[in-house]
């Protein structure tokens, strides 16, 4: 249900489905379960396990830690959590769950639908 | 796009008219930040997302940066301004 | 509609498109710079970005002189996506026309 799906479903209507191009969904779904880093706007740093992700890029993680836990020792019980997209400003990926081709592919593709 | 047709930039009646009419000139755009960017207009879309060419970023009224193409992402504009260059190009 | 793509700049996202595969420059709010391969990007502006060097531009002012200082802090970071809503500026490298 992926990127590869994705780009098949793209390929599929001829890059037309109106309006809710997904790219990133699609990437992101590819990449639940694996350890992200995901970094606030409020410059909070966390590390988990990615659990899930829906449309707007909201996040949940599992198995959390903040990266910096001396500045912000009040988080230090906090295990998993939910991230609204809108304050995301980075998310570090594992080099391992990055296929390149791939999302060349994609992004050709959203741009034709764009 | 609608809109007036074969005017000239003199008589342009709407907005869009307006962002028609100064493509490929030189222009200086204003973000919300305060940071003039001028340059020549290359294109620009419904989001006010603009492609800018010799592009110079200017912080309180210094040069701080000189980008070949630019591109501004809309929602950081403040006004889109017609300009008489500076450099480079007399117009 | 699809053929003479590529290459001309039509609409500003363009500019992007032609810069897939290629180091770019991104600047970002609250004084952020990014220099990183283009791997991925949609209309937002979100983009994944690969051997990204991060720069952050802090002013101090100096305790004595109260001149201001700034102070810039680099990392590099593998594979980054980056969320669009933060983009001021993209600029591709410097294309031979």
């Amino acid at each position: 249900m992926g990127l590869s799906f994705y780009i098949y479903e793209r390929s599929k209507l001829g890059g037309v489905i109106g309006g809710g191009l997904q790219l990133f969904f699609s990437y992101f779904k590819d990449l639940v379960g694996r350890e992200v880093t995901v970094e606030l706007k409020n410059d909070l740093a966390i590390r988990g396990t990615l659990h899930s992700v829906d449309q707007y890029l909201n996040i949940k993680l599992e198995n959390t830690r903040v990266v910096d836990q001396d500045k912000y020792p009040h988080m230090l019980s906090v295990r998993n959590c939910f991230i609204r997209g809108s304050v995301v400003r980075y998310v570090q990926l594992p080099p391992e769950a990055v296929d390149i081709e791939l999302l060349h592919d994609a992004t050709r593709r959203e741009a034709r639908g764009g | 796009m609608s809109g007036g047709g074969e005017k000239g930039s003199m008589t342009t009646k709407t907005p869009a008219d307006f962002l028609k009419s100064i493509k490929g000139r030189p222009v200086v755009v204003k973000l919300n930040s305060g940071v003039d960017y001028r340059g020549i207009l290359a294109c620009l879309d419904g989001y006010m997302n603009i492609a800018m060419e010799q592009t110079e970023e200017y912080v309180n009224g210094q040069l701080k940066n000189k980008y070949g193409d630019a591109f501004i992402r809309g929602n950081n504009v403040l006004y889109i301004s017609t300009s008489k260059r500076t450099l480079a190009d007399g117009a | 509609m699809a053929s003479e793509e590529e290459s001309a700049v039509k609409e500003p996202l363009d500019l992007i498109r032609l810069s897939l595969d290629e180091r770019i420059y991104v600047k970002l709010r609250s004084d952020r710079e990014l220099r990183g391969k283009l791997h991925a990007y949609d209309q937002h502006l979100n983009m994944i970005l690969g051997d990204v060097e991060e720069v952050i531009t802090t002013v101090e002012i100096d305790d004595e002189t109260y001149e201001e200082i700034l102070r810039s802090t680099k990392r590099t970071i593998p594979f980054l996506f980056v969320r669009g809503d933060g983009v001021i500026l993209v600029s591709p490298p410097l294309r031979t026309a």
